[in-house]
């Protein structure tokens, strides 16, 4: 198939073929119409030329006669006597029997006596014709007359004249001015001979051709025209597919302006059409004024040649017009290679871009300066006539559907803009069908949100591998540090000679399981902090889990002479958190308290319920001044007091603030002189 | 005597933890990675397992799956990865105990006692009428007395109420204010938070770890309860 469509050899053969079925089928095409009064009439003496054979027949015997006449005046010079004879034997040399179908007999206008005819002996026309053609004529006077008004200037000649014995033996009086009536009784044999070659024969021949093959033309002719178009549709189908490329190739008459190729086109194409049309009148009337004489026939046959040429070149031109358009339509370049296109498009472009390139604040000034002059123009045109108010509802409507556009086109932006706004960063505009401006604003907020969706993307990566390298980090620190505490361990049960020994390794001791310590803190921190740890959110009490954790707490706290005073709201304190997740919240900020608590002092507990929240705060005095502000609390590694001499790895409150936030609460610090507050308030559960 | 395989890739670890097991008295064989530690049960009749997790060759899980092919030995995992995923998983897989790194040595001599004795001596004790059992923990209701590990624990009879109350119920939790109700026979009006004191000083007294109890666990923000899986 794909081989069909791209070869060329298939497309000159289809090519001649097509032109050759143009040609043939239009020769058919004109022998079928040249058949088709053979074809109407019933039998062959019923076609026109027919009779109008008969009559020139008829004329031609009348001649005679009146050559006969002429003869017979006494007075005519050597030289008129031999034209004359010679006229008139030609004139019966027609009438032979043996050359021609055409039978006839002349009589007087009484019909008793015969004055000429060209029947054998004892032959009876009536028995031999199978119509017999009755006219009459007058013989003399003012010339031959017969019902169709044909006159010859005979008159003179015959006037007075009556030495033919035929025709002063008519008992018929002559007229007052010498004429005399005659009647001529004709009429055509039936058979046809085969020798006999006369205009009749030839009548009655293409007769019975254009009966035996009329049907045979026209069905010969339609297909061929058939198989032409065929051919056409391949070409077409085929064109401008080349083997060896996918794509549509133009030709150098495809980059021709296509209104430029269809207007010379066009001239060729009406000049071929006027042409044949010419010549096909020609042959027509041809063949109505010379039917049927040897000439004619050869004529009719260059006719038909050229004409069927004309319609071959014709069907040329429009195939390749109709190609050049087919293949500029497959390759999507009608339009490009079009100058009026291509002029009318520029143009638009110019006046699109001159009005984009002007302010919006200008271009609504100058839409509704239109939409005013057109509101102003159509309504006063609409006093007088209702078809401007028509136009005028439609002008409203339109602009009404323009502003719902507008409006929906914007409702997406602003939903867009908000989702965006939301946090979700992988949002995507859809700019499909927005007006210019809105869409502009639509791409800028998609690539913001692309922008930034990335750089999130990217940042939550880093932390992702920030956590990733502090679990493996402290992974590998724990395997050594467990055999620094084991060795420690051993070593404390072993004998030392050196008192000092006892406290140095007292001294390592402490410090290894505060790097314990620190590795658990660090790697809980960064695992709360980029939200890798898993929260199992239930729903739990609030009170029940504070007076859990004072539970673990109490005595280390009475260790340090701390009072807890707590005070709890009326009724459930159910919270959505994890409890684990809480537990260390709490834990953390009561460590915090046994910590850096003064001795002597009260810490309250209080727990409160507001606002669809419970919110759980712990205050202190500190011990130290607090010369900290609380943001910086909350950093990693950052302690109340600098000199970091106390227990504790400076990473409670930041683990505390990211458990609370990774279940959905949130965690505030105050610090009001040596008053510390840390707040941790989580939404209500129902 | 009984015997110890110890298995982690650190020679340092190892020995430290051959130092305390031979002092409390017990025989150590050393395993390096986990096909070691396969052979050695093929050679040695091996009364515990500690095995690390993170171990070339063979890591302690696969290890442990292939030894409970054939084996009921206690296997008790040391392991560096403090998440619960590892030690769920281990659990799982067949370890009858953990111990997160950096260990305290007490706590490993405590935890190889334990399951020893659960191993050897506890394993076919009979259940009395008034014998309520989880894991170690025995409360023998008409003698009033609790044993861990067949070793008596004295507490309090508050702590003692408490204990009867939980391990009768295993797997069930009871908030502050209901096991106050139970034990004190009291209507709870805010004097609970006495209880959590108490089931602290259990935990002390019954747990080896009280801060990551095995037995006597503490659900945050509901409650408190006795393992229930924990028994066998």
């Amino acid at each position: 198939m794909k081989r069909l469509q791209t070869s060329t050899a298939a497309k000159c053969v289809a090519v001649l073929l097509m032109l050759a079925a143009v040609f043939v089928g239009t020769l058919c095409a004109v022998k079928a119409l040249l058949a088709l009064p053979c074809l109407e009439a019933e039998s062959w003496t019923e076609i026109s030329q027919f009779r109008q054979m008969l009559r020139a027949r008829e004329d031609n015997v009348t001649f005679y006669l009146a050559d006969q006449q002429r003869l017979a005046q006494p007075d005519l010079t050597y030289l008129d006597r031999q034209q004359l004879e010679n006229s008139a034997a030609e004139y019966w040399k027609q009438t032979d029997p043996s050359a021609t179908m055409f039978r006839f007999q002349v009589k007087t206008a009484d019909g008793l006596k015969v004055l000429c005819s060209n029947l054998g002996e004892g032959e009876v026309l009536s028995e031999i014709v199978e119509t017999v053609y009755y006219d009459a004529f007058q013989l003399g006077g003012y010339g031959i007359i017969d019902d169709a008004g044909w006159s010859q200037e005979a008159a003179g000649i015959l006037s007075g004249s009556a030495s033919d014995p035929a025709l002063t033996e008519s008992k018929t009086a002559p007229e007052a001015d010498g004429s005399v009536f005659c009647i001529i009784e004709c009429g055509v044999v039936p058979a046809v001979p085969d020798q006999v070659s006369d205009e009749f024969a030839s009548l009655y021949r293409s007769y019975q051709h254009g009966q035996d093959y009329f049907s045979g033309y026209v069905w010969t002719s339609a297909a061929l025209l058939v198989l032409a178009l065929f051919c056409l549709l391949y070409l077409l189908w085929g064109a401008g597919h080349k083997a060896g490329t996918e794509d549509v190739t133009l030709s150098w008459q495809d980059r021709i302006f296509f209104d430029a190729y269809l207007f010379v086109m066009l001239c060729v194409g009406t000049a071929l059409f006027a042409g044949g049309l010419y010549l096909g009148e020609n042959l027509y009337y041809y063949g109505f004024y010379h039917e049927f004489s040897d000439s004619y026939a050869e004529e009719a046959k260059l006719l038909s040649l050229a004409i069927a040429a004309l319609a071959a070149l014709f069907m040329g031109v429009a195939a390749l017009t109709l190609r050049t358009l087919v293949v500029r339509c497959k390759a999507r370049m009608l339009a490009h290679t079009t100058l009026l296109c291509r002029v009318v498009g520029w143009m638009v472009r110019t006046i699109r871009d001159f009005v984009l390139g002007l302010p919006l604040t200008w271009r609504v000034a100058a839409a509704y300066a239109i939409f005013f002059l057109a509101n102003v123009m159509l309504l006063t045109q609409g006093m007088y006539n209702g078809f401007w108010i028509l136009l005028w509802f439609i002008l409203h409507i339109g602009v009404l559907l323009a502003l719902c556009w507008w409006s929906l086109c914007f409702h997406r932006l602003r939903k867009g803009s908000q989702a965006i706004a939301a946090g979700n960063l992988s949002y995507q505009l859809d700019t499909a069908r927005m007006p210019h401006d809105l869409k502009a604003h639509a791409e800028d907020l998609n690539n913001i949100s692309a922008g930034l969706s990335s750089a999130v993307d990217e940042q939550m990566k880093s932390e992702r591998f920030k956590a990733e390298l502090i679990t493996n980090v402290s992974h590998d620190l724990k395997t050594p540090l467990t055999s620094i505490i084991n060795y420690v361990d051993l070593l404390k049960t072993t004998e030392q000679h050196d008192p000092r020994a006892q406290d140095y390794i007292e001294v390592l001791d402490r410090k290894a399981q505060r790097l314990k310590k620190l590795t658990e803190d660090l790697v809980e921190a960064s695992k709360a902090s980029t939200g890798v740890l898993t929260v199992n959110r239930e729903k739990i009490g609030m009170a029940q889990l504070m007076d859990q954790a004072l539970g673990e707490w109490t005595e280390k706290l009475e260790a340090r002479k701390l009072t807890v005073v707590t005070s709890l709201p009326e009724g459930e304190t159910w919270v959505y958190a994890d409890g684990r997740h809480l537990w260390r919240v709490i834990d953390n900020l009561l460590s915090n308290c046994a910590k850096y608590a003064m001795e002597g002092t009260r810490i309250y507990l209080d727990l409160t319920r507001g606002k669809g929240r419970i919110t759980l705060s712990v205050k202190n005095i500190s011990r130290e001044p607090l010369n900290v502000p609380p943001e910086r609390l909350m950093e990693r590694f950052v302690r109340g007091e600098e000199s970091r001499t106390t227990e504790g790895s400076g990473l409670g409150l930041s683990i505390a603030r990211s458990l609370t936030e990774l279940q959905g609460g949130t965690f505030d610090l105050a610090v009001d002189g040596d008053l510390f507050k840390a707040t941790v308030s989580l939404p209500q559960a129902n | 005597m009984q015997t110890i395989l110890i298995c982690d890739d650190d020679k340092d670890i190892v020995s430290a933890l051959d130092i305390y097991l031979t002092s409390e008295g017990y025989q150590t064989v050393k395993a390096y990675n986990g096909k070691e530690a396969l052979r050695a049960v093929d050679q040695y009749e091996i009364h515990l397992i500690l095995m690390d997790i993170m171990m070339p060759e063979l890591d302690g899980i696969r290890a442990t799956a292939k030894l409970r092919e054939g084996s009921n030995v206690p296997i008790i995992l040391l392991t560096a990865k403090s998440e619960d995923a590892d030690k769920i998983l281990g659990l799982n897989i067949g370890a009858d105990d953990y111990i997160t790194k950096p260990f305290n040595p007490l706590e490993v001599i405590a935890r190889v006692k334990s399951q020893l004795r659960r191993y050897t001596s506890l394993g076919g004790a009979g259940k009395g009428p008034g014998l309520l059992t989880v894991g170690p923990i025995a409360l023998d209701d008409g003698a009033k007395q609790v044993t861990v590990d067949g070793e008596p624990v004295a507490l309090t009879p508050i702590e003692y109420n408490i204990l009867k109350l939980l391990i009768s119920h295993p797997g069930q939790v009871f908030s502050s204010a209901q096991i106050y109700e139970h034990v004190w026979n009291d209507p709870a009006f805010g004097s609970e938070n006495t209880v959590a004191v108490h089931i602290r000083h259990l935990r002390e007294k019954i747990e080896i770890d009280p801060a990551d109890p095995r037995y006597l666990k503490v659900v945050w923000g509901l409650g408190y309860k006795m393992e229930k899986g924990a028994n066998g």
